[in-house]
Formats: C-alpha cells, sequence, structure tokens
C-alpha cells in the first residue's frame, strides 16, 4: 500500500528503472518517441494551418464584406437583389442601416489578373463596413467619392505601382471605363487585392440597373436576429436569400471539412502507429525484463506498481515525444504554409500564407493525445507485467504463452465477430456528414487482421512443421507456431502498415484510373478558352462565328452559381451548348439518362450533389434560378471530380426559354483539321487583349494528374514511415525473441548446430512471421481499399469511382517488404549467431 | 519469528498433497535448515511462505506482530515481504541495469526509505559484506561471489524479520560458498534476525541451529 511517506521512495525506484530501461534500449525508445511525436506533430500542424487559415479567410471576408448582422443576395450568382426589396428593408423597425453593395469582377489596364471593384454608400457602409471606408488622397484629380473615381487597397496600389491621382482604365468584357485614383483604403487586409467607387459610379457604368448585389444589414439593437430573420425569410422573394454571420463560418468550415478531417486521420494514423511501436518496445521490454520485475515483485513490489512502472515507462516515451512533436508541429505549420498555403495546396482558399498562433489549450490537448496514445500502447504489456506469476518468472523468465492467447479453433470468434461488425459499420451513412463509420471499419478491419494472427500463425505452421523438413527450417516452424504472442506482435506491425499501405495504393490507383477515364470523357476537344472572371468578349464571339475563323466546331459554356443552402459552398450552374436528347454525348453519366414525362426545364446534376443534397434522376428539384424558383426534373447523375460541392448542367435552349441572357465563359474548340496552330496563332491577339486562358486537352490533362498526384504526396511519405515502423517492428521482435530463447539456441550450439544453422533458423523464423503478416496485410489492404474507395471517398469528398486494383504493384510491395524484413532479421539472426554459448548455458537466466 | 501452523498444499492433479499439516517456529535469531529430496515441496513451501503461492490451508504469520500471510490480498503481501522478508537466491538475481548500490537500496525504497538516507546504510553493509567501493559498479563486472554478497546485503538492508535462502551457495565453488555461507549466517545472527535455508548441502546445513527434513510425511 503507498502511503504518502513512501512515495518519493517508490518515484526514486521507478525512476531509476526508467533510466536504466532508456539506457539498455536506446534505439527502440528514441524510434518509439519519435513515432509518438511524428503523430502529434502532423495532428497539431494541420490543427495550426487549419485554424490559422479558417481565421485569416474570415479575417479577409470581414475586410471585404464588413461585419453586418445580414446579408441579402441572390441565389444565383446571376442575379441580383431589385432595389425596391432594398428599400422596403430599409422601413423595417428591426433593421438600423441596410448598406447596398455593387460587386464586380475588373481587369485594370489590360492586366490579365481581375481584381474586386465594390460601389458603395460611404453613409451606410460607415456602419456595417467601417474596413472598406475609402480615404481621400490630396493628389487626387477628383474633389471626392461622388465626383467618380476609385480608391484602391494599398496592397493593390503597391501591386500595380500605382498611386493617387494616377489614371487608369477598368475593363470589363468589351467595357472600358477610363478613370482616376482618388485614394486608398487604409481599413482593408494586408492580401486584399480590391477596389472601391461611390454605388451609382459603379451602377451606371457596369449594371445592374434598379438593382444591387447584396444589402448587408445592421439590425437595431433591441431586435432579435432568429426572430427577424425567420419573419423576414417568409416575405422574401424566392430568389434571394438571407446569409448570417453564423451561416458564412458554417460554410467556410464546410469548405474543407473533409479535407481537413481526412488529413487528421492520417496524422491519428501516425500516432496509433506511434502507440504500437510503444507496445512492440514496452512488450519486448517487458518480457527480456521479467525475472527483473518478478524479483522486485518478490522484494515487495506490489503488482499495482508494476503495472504503474510499466505505463509510466510508456509515458517517459510519450511525454517527451509528445513536446517533441509540438515544437516540430509549429515548424511544420509554418514551413506548410509557406510552401503550399493554407489549405495544404487542397485549393480551398488564398494562395497567401496565414499567420500561426498556437494557442495553450490545442497545445495541451494534442500533447495528452501523444501520451494517451503511448499509454495506450504500453497498456497490454503492463497488464501481463501485472499477472505475470512471480515465482514461475523468478525461475523461468517471461512466459511467451500464457493461457489467454493461446490459439484455439474458438479463436476464430474474435477475427470473425470483428470482421462482421467492420462489415456492418460500412453499411451505415455518413455521420455528422463525416464517413465516421467509414474509419471506424477500417480499425476493425485492422484489429480482426491481427487478432487472426496467432490462429492462422500456429494451424499454418503447426502442420508445416510435422512435415520432414531439415533441421533448421523445422525448427523455426515450430518457433513460430509454438510462441503465437511473440509471432503476432512481430507480425501486426507489418499487418497495420502493410494494410494501410496497400489500401491507399488501391484506392489511389482507382481513383487515378477514374480521373484518367473522366477527363477522356469531359475533355472532348482539342482546345479550351475561358475567360477568369467576367463573360467572354462579344467581339471575339462574333468574329469565331465568322467563316475566317479557323474551327470546325465550337462548343459554348456559361458558369455561374447558385446558393442552395447558406450554410454550404455554392454550388456551379454549368449553362452549355448540348444536345437535349443525347446529353451522354458530353457528359459522363453514371446511370440512366432520362426525359422529363411533361414539359419542364430538364437539368443533369453532378455525383456529389446527388450525394450531398439526395436527389437523384427522375426527380424534381426547385433550383433558385434568375430571380425566382424553378421546378426542374433531374434527367441524370453525371461523374464530376472538378466540383466538390456540386454542379448542375442545363442546356442553353431551356435557360433561354427561362428567360436566361446566355454570356459564355467557356469555349470549347475544335480547330479546322490540321489547323491547331493555325488556331493558336489566330486565337493570340485575343487572348492577349481581353486577358483570356488558352489550353489544350492533353496540357489539362496533365496538369489534372500533376495536381493529382501532388495532393498524395503527404500520403506516400506517411505509408513510407509506415512500413519502416513496421520493420523495424519486426526486427526489434525478433531480437527480442532470440534474447528470450539464449538458452534453446545456446543448447541447439552445444548440440551441433552450426552458425550457419542458427542463422537460417532465426531469418527463416523472420520470413515466415513476415510472410503471415503480409498475406493478412494484403487481405486487411484490399478490404480498406474497398472501404477507402467506396465509403470515405463518397461520403467525404462525394466521389465515386469503381474500384481498381494494380496487382503488379501490390504484390511486388509485398515481395519487397518481405525481402526487407528478412535482411531486417539479419539484425536477430547476427543476434543469435554471436551468443556466447557456455556462458549462456552456464548462466541460470 | 517465523511460524507455521497446520500447513497444508495441494497441487489440482494430484491424489494426495505436497505437505498437509505442517507446524514450525523458527525464533529470533534462529537458523533453520530445510533440507529434502528433489520434488518434495521445499521451493513450493518457501514460496508459500513468501506469499507467492497460496496455501490451501494454515496460518503462516511472520514478524513481530505475527501477521498471518495466508490471509493477505496480493498488495498487502507485497506490502509485507517489502518490510518483514529478506531474499537470497541460488541465481543471486542481482538487477542488471541498476549499480551495485542502488541494487542494495531497492528493500529500502519498498519501505519508504528516502533516497537520501541510503549512502551512508549502503556504504556501512557494503564494507560489512566485504565489498567496500562497490557501490558505484556494474552487477556485469562482479564474480558470483561477490553477486551473492550483493544479494546478502540487499537482503539485510532494511532490517527484516525473517530472511529466506533458497540455495544461497548453490551456484559456487567450495571455497566461495563456504565464505558467503559464514558471512550470511554471522550477518543473520548479528541482526537477530529469523532464517529459513533451503539447501541440498550438508556442509550448509550443519551450520545451521537446527535441520529440518521435508518428506511427503511432513517435516522432521
Amino acid at each position: 500500500m503507498i502511503t504518502a511517506g513512501n512515495r518519493s521512495a517508490l518515484g526514486t525506484l521507478a525512476w531509476w528503472l526508467i533510466r536504466a530501461q532508456f539506457r539498455s534500449r536506446r534505439a527502440a525508445t528514441l524510434l518509439s518517441m519519435l513515432a509518438i511525436g511524428l503523430g502529434v506533430a502532423l495532428g497539431y500542424a494541420i490543427h495550426l494551418i487549419n485554424d490559422a487559415a479558417l481565421a485569416d479567410f474570415a479575417r479577409a471576408m470581414k475586410s471585404v464584406q464588413g461585419d453586418p448582422d445580414a446579408v441579402i443576395a441572390a441565389r444565383d450568382s446571376a442575379g441580383s437583389v431589385p432595389l425596391a426589396d432594398i428599400n422596403q428593408l430599409a422601413r423595417d423597425p428591426a433593421v438600423l442601416v441596410v448598406a447596398p453593395v455593387i460587386e464586380t469582377r475588373v481587369r485594370i489596364d489590360d492586366s490579365p489578373i481581375p481584381v474586386s471593384l465594390i460601389g458603395l454608400d460611404v453613409f451606410s457602409a460607415a456602419a456595417v463596413m467601417p474596413q472598406l471606408m475609402p480615404r481621400h488622397d490630396d493628389r487626387a484629380v477628383l474633389d471626392n467619392i461622388f465626383a467618380g473615381g476609385v480608391y484602391a487597397s494599398p496592397t493593390l496600389l503597391e501591386r500595380l505601382g500605382l498611386r493617387p491621382g494616377d489614371a487608369l482604365t477598368l475593363v470589363r468584357g468589351e467595357q472600358r471605363w477610363r478613370t482616376t485614383i482618388s485614394g486608398d483604403l487604409p481599413a482593408t487586409h494586408p492580401d486584399e487585392q480590391l477596389l472601391v467607387a461611390d454605388i451609382a459610379w459603379v451602377q451606371q457604368r457596369f449594371g445592374p440597373a434598379e438593382a444591387v448585389s447584396e444589402g448587408r444589414v445592421r439590425l437595431a439593437p433591441d431586435a432579435d436576429l432568429s426572430t427577424w430573420r425567420t419573419t423576414l425569410a417568409q416575405r422574401l422573394p424566392a430568389g434571394l436569400l438571407i446569409r448570417a454571420a453564423d451561416d458564412d463560418s458554417a460554410r467556410l468550415s464546410n469548405l474543407s471539412r473533409a479535407y481537413r478531417v481526412n488529413l487528421n486521420v492520417l496524422a491519428l494514423v501516425a500516432l496509433l502507429t506511434g502507440a504500437f511501436l510503444v507496445f512492440a518496445t514496452q512488450l519486448t521490454a517487458v518480457a527480456q525484463r521479467s525475472t527483473q520485475f518478478a524479483l522486485l515483485g518478490v522484494l515487495g513490489l506490489s503488482p499495482r506498481m508494476r503495472l504503474l512502472q510499466v505505463l509510466l515507462e510508456g509515458l517517459a516515451i510519450g511525454l517527451p515525444g509528445s513536446l517533441l512533436g509540438l515544437s516540430l508541429g509549429y515548424i511544420l505549420a509554418v514551413a506548410f504554409t509557406q510552401l503550399l498555403g493554407g489549405d495544404l495546396g487542397g485549393g480551398y482558399f488564398s494562395d497567401s500564407a496565414p499567420l500561426i498562433v498556437p494557442a495553450l489549450v490545442p497545445a495541451l490537448a494534442f500533447l495528452a493525445l501523444g501520451c494517451l496514445a503511448s499509454l495506450t500502447g504500453a497498456f497490454y504489456p503492463a497488464y501481463l507485467n501485472r499477472t505475470q506469476a512471480l515465482a514461475q518468472a523468478l525461475t523461468s523468465g517471461f512466459s511467451q504463452r500464457p493461457a489467454a492467447i493461446v490459439a484455439s479453433p474458438s479463436r476464430l470468434a474474435l477475427p470473425a465477430l470483428l470482421a462482421l461488425a467492420a462489415f456492418a459499420l460500412a453499411q451505415l451513412p455518413p455521420l455528422f456528414e463525416l464517413p465516421l463509420a467509414g474509419y471506424a471499419t477500417i480499425a476493425l478491419v485492422l484489429a480482426a487482421g491481427i487478432a487472426s494472427a496467432p490462429l492462422l500463425t500456429q494451424t499454418m505452421f503447426g502442420w508445416l512443421s510435422e512435415r520432414p523438413l531439415p533441421a533448421p527450417q523445422r525448427i523455426a516452424l515450430q518457433n513460430v507456431a509454438q510462441a503465437p504472442l511473440m509471432a503476432q506482435v512481430a507480425a501486426s506491425g507489418l499487418i497495420v502498415s502493410f494494410a494501410l499501405t496497400a489500401s491507399m495504393v488501391i484506392m489511389v490507383s482507382s481513383f487515378r484510373v477514374a480521373v484518367d477515364h473522366w477527363l477522356d470523357h469531359v475533355l472532348p476537344a482539342p482546345l479550351y478558352l475561358r475567360s477568369k472572371a467576367t463573360p467572354l468578349p462579344q467581339p471575339l464571339l462574333d468574329a469565331l462565328a465568322t467563316p475566317d475563323a479557323p474551327f470546325a466546331r465550337i462548343e459554348r459554356m456559361a458558369t455561374a452559381s447558385l446558393t442552395l443552402d447558406p450554410r454550404r459552398p455554392k454550388v456551379a450552374l454549368l449553362v452549355r451548348e448540348l444536345e437535349r436528347d443525347n446529353p451522354a454525348a458530353r457528359l459522363p453519366f453514371t446511370g440512366p439518362v432520362l426525359t422529363p414525362p411533361v414539359a419542364m426545364p430538364l437539368v443533369w446534376i453532378s455525383e456529389p450533389m446527388h450525394e450531398i443534397y439526395r436527389v437523384g434522376a427522375g426527380e424534381t428539384l426547385r433550383l433558385p434560378l434568375l430571380g425566382r424558383e424553378v421546378d426542374v426534373f433531374v434527367g441524370g447523375v453525371w461523374r464530376d471530380y472538378a466540383r466538390q460541392f456540386g454542379a448542375v448542367v442545363i442546356s442553353r435552349d431551356d435557360y433561354l426559354s427561362l428567360g436566361g441572357d446566355f454570356q459564355p465563359t467557356d469555349l470549347a474548340l475544335w480547330p479546322l483539321p490540321g489547323q491547331q496552330s493555325v488556331a493558336v496563332a489566330w486565337l493570340a491577339p485575343p487572348i492577349e487583349r481581353y486577358g483570356l486562358e488558352l489550353a489544350d486537352s492533353a496540357a489539362i490533362r496533365e496538369l489534372s494528374l500533376s495536381i493529382f498526384d501532388k495532393s498524395f504526396a503527404v500520403t506516400y511519405a506517411l505509408e513510407a514511415a509506415a512500413m519502416l515502423i513496421g520493420l523495424f517492428g519486426l526486427a526489434v521482435t525478433l531480437a527480442a525473441s532470440v534474447w528470450l530463447r539464449a538458452r534453446e539456441l545456446a543448447t541447439l550450439a552445444a548440440l551441433g548446430f552450426d552458425r550457419r544453422m542458427l542463422s537460417t533458423a532465426v531469418m527463416l523464423e523472420g520470413a515466415l512471421i513476415a510472410g503471415v503478416g503480409l498475406l493478412i496485410g494484403l487481405g486487411c489492404g484490399v478490404a480498406i481499399g474497398s472501404v477507402l474507395t467506396h465509403v470515405v471517398n463518397p461520403q467525404a469528398f462525394h466521389w465515386r469511382m469503381p474500384l481498381a486494383i494494380p496487382w503488379p504493384m501490390v504484390v511486388a510491395g509485398a515481395a519487397i517488404t518481405l525481402a526487407a524484413a528478412v535482411l531486417a532479421s539479419r539484425y536477430a539472426a547476427r543476434q543469435a549467431t554471436r551468443l556466447a554459448v557456455a556462458q549462456v548455458l552456464a548462466s541460470a537466466q | 519469528m517465523l511460524l507455521l501452523a497446520n500447513l497444508e498444499k495441494r497441487h489440482a492433479t494430484a491424489a494426495r498433497p505436497l505437505f498437509s499439516g505442517l507446524a514450525l517456529t523458527v525464533a529470533a535469531g534462529e537458523i533453520v535448515a530445510l533440507v529434502g529430496e528433489s520434488g518434495v515441496g521445499k521451493s513450493t513451501l518457501l514460496n508459500c511462505i513468501a506469499g507467492l503461492e497460496n496455501a490451501d490451508s494454515g496460518s503462516i504469520r511472520i514478524g513481530p506482530q505475527a501477521v498471518d500471510i495466508a490471509k493477505l490480498d496480493e498488495s498487502a503481501r507485497a506490502a509485507l515481504r517489502a518490510r518483514n522478508i529478506g531474499f537470497v537466491f541460488q541465481a543471486f538475481h542481482v538487477l542488471p541495469t541498476l549499480t551495485v548500490a542502488q541494487n542494495i537500496a531497492v528493500p529500502l525504497l519498498l519501505c519508504g526509505v528516502p533516497a537520501k538516507e541510503h549512502g551512508r546504510r549502503t556504504r556501512a553493509l557494503l564494507e560489512r559484506v566485504g565489498l567496500s567501493g562497490f557501490g558505484p559498479r556494474w552487477p556485469a563486472s562482479l564474480s558470483g561471489g561477490e553477486l551473492q554478497r550483493v544479494a546478502i546485503a540487499r537482503a539485510l538492508i532494511h532490517q527484516p524479520a525473517l530472511i529466506l535462502a533458497d540455495e544461497p551457495t548453490g551456484n559456487l565453488d567450495p571455497r566461495t560458498a563456504h565464505e558467503i555461507l559464514a558471512l550470511l549466517l554471522e550477518r543473520v545472527r548479528e541482526q537477530d534476525v529469523s532464517a529459513l535455508v533451503v539447501t541440498h548441502s550438508q556442509q550448509v546445513a550443519s551450520c545451521c541451529d537446527r535441520i529440518l527434513t521435508l518428506t511427503p510425511d511432513g517435516l522432521s
């Protein structure tokens, strides 16, 4: 029983033992520490980066949008808010101020990069958007904002090399307006490049007539936002929506949520690998020191203290590992944001590097997570240490076959049960819009694989060892068959690492094959021309329609966006010139293509839209189009890997018949046969003049696949680390096994086994264990690959794809790992051949 | 002091008990040798006395308070061993990753004696067992006789009421064995401790105060 008086004495003993353990098992301890550190570092870095990116994005949004209580906007990005509605809103007693805003994109002096031009009313904007308030400069040619002129953010002025008083031309399509810079915007976010002008001036030049882009609302102090919102929503025209501040936060969070969670799961895998390494290290440490722990037990160290000692040793690995991880995480976060931006190349936020600010509570949480992983890894060895029979352990050391883990046919029940539970979980829908059940399935598949190792080992090698074989082979087989715990520990590292690696290879390969096929379908034309922000200029479209243009065929497309739910990212609206009766010629459908039973607008939705909004082919969908709600018939679901948050395709004819204004933004171009270079030369002047982008389909395909490969680079690095850890676990466990069987091996040497035979036996043992690990790992890998492909990807990213297992790559990987495992077991074999036979036999230990 | 009364131990598969009705008293300062054929149950008896195995019936009272170890749970047995029993084994069982001084101090730590008090006591005892200056050395550099001296020092440092020695000279050459036995008996008598020495050696047994033989019929 521990009293306050002897606590410090026991602490001293614990410290002596920890120090001794670290001294005698330096490499294994350091590697475990590093693995825990890596898991914490990745998780913490992802947290820091994401937190900083979201905060930065929110700050940037606030800089442009101000801090309104709510925003009234059109659901359709091509739509606008009628001034009549803004005026009516201004008369609402609950509303203090409505600041009307017109926002458009313009190019400056033919610069290819478009910037935002925000037209505002300075009186109302002062209350809602103080960050956008212009500062008039003495060098300005015009007297004030009402006289015309634009105000530029400091960053934009710096980029353009302009200053107040200078003249510039604003270009939007074929519209060109000459004006001057009247001042700057001192309170905007440092990354922001935008222009502000008086709303009437902007409206007069760029439209829309009698309407604005948004109305930003500040409510009266006594007004309740949710009540007001509910009331207003009932009388708001169908084409408009109310967006509150928390909708913006939710939308921001939703934007990168699945990507973020997936990265966090990868970090968790690294942390679990660390926990496994602690498990392997501590189990072998307990096995090696079983006599010492038994002696301490005999001398009076209580069972509880023997358990605590191993847990403390686990914590002594986890705590410094986690602290190292926190420091490394911070460094990684800073480095990654500088190199890849705030979304790690995910493409969700701007390219700027956000400021990384560590906070105490998350740091403590990650520290605790690292320690918890380490303690989890140490728990089973600690439990074994607590339950070892002292008298027996003192004389004969660690029992390799405690009753609880002896394999028997009834032990099949556990892996079978785990596999069944995994199968059941894989059928569940997403929880909180995340594939949580999918992740749990993966954990269960791994657990089932590890649980099946002892039974498979004993059954397979027990039978084989009874065959007539040379002595070293028979010894190796018998040993693996009779020591299932050590075999399980050694194999489990390979099971986990190979299963995860194989599954990622399978998933990435399936995805890549699917993207490749998809690109074939969605890039039928040799050339693609697009405008970066504004509709394509009419003179160019007119020129393309003349017989002189060297093109055999041109298909036009206009893009816009629709807000179906203010808390979710917008859905893309693609208005395309395609045959209403034969959309499959251009869209890669995943199911039947239907025609509407009655005359009604027809749309085809993308797979992500089908997954997110739970709407399918043959159903009727209500879309906010052209300022009103329109019922459309869903004619089919098509595959789309480009727009994660959904897309709707409507034919140009249907769009026009609904009253839409078709303003193309993208062109698919088929040059006349043999005239591709002539076509490119023909397009060069308008591209230069209007700041357009031209790409050939091969370049788009190459770029898409290179982005795809880059986005999986981090995953490949983690897979390599996992394989190394698995191999290290095998080497460490085999070495420990040799150490534990020193007397047996020394006896064999005394009986006439030469060094080569001993070495062969130990290396064969390594190869057999690795073989079992790889076999189970392969099975688990295929299962997890299927879960990633068919459950996690559709639920997290709304992408579906057929399973494509790259067998040559997987089998080659298994063969290389087996060879590496044999090499790793050479380390243990060398130990076996170096045993001082006489000394070992004379020693009682 | 050690007091056994009506002690019985049987193995689950055996028809008759390993021993039954055992009674034994070892007074303070008395050294008793326990001899007997292999497999008769000497080590099992020692394990039962140390609380490492459970006796099927009877009582085992140890120390000045005569606490019955058979009635204690596992943690209380460990605490009783820590305070009242010292062990000497045939295989020495010195912790290879601790220094000689740390090995000797382990029972002090288990009794809750703060580390700052260890130095004086370990130095004094090292001197008494003929290992002055060996404190900072590692066990790997010691001979078998020196290791057993370390084990004796460890068994005595916390001034236990009972010493249990299992073949303490079994792994030593005759000359070293004689020296070690003499040292053990001298220190045990000096500290007025009860001692039970399991041995196959008549020479060792003859040096003890009393010799008991364990047979299937009991102690004689």
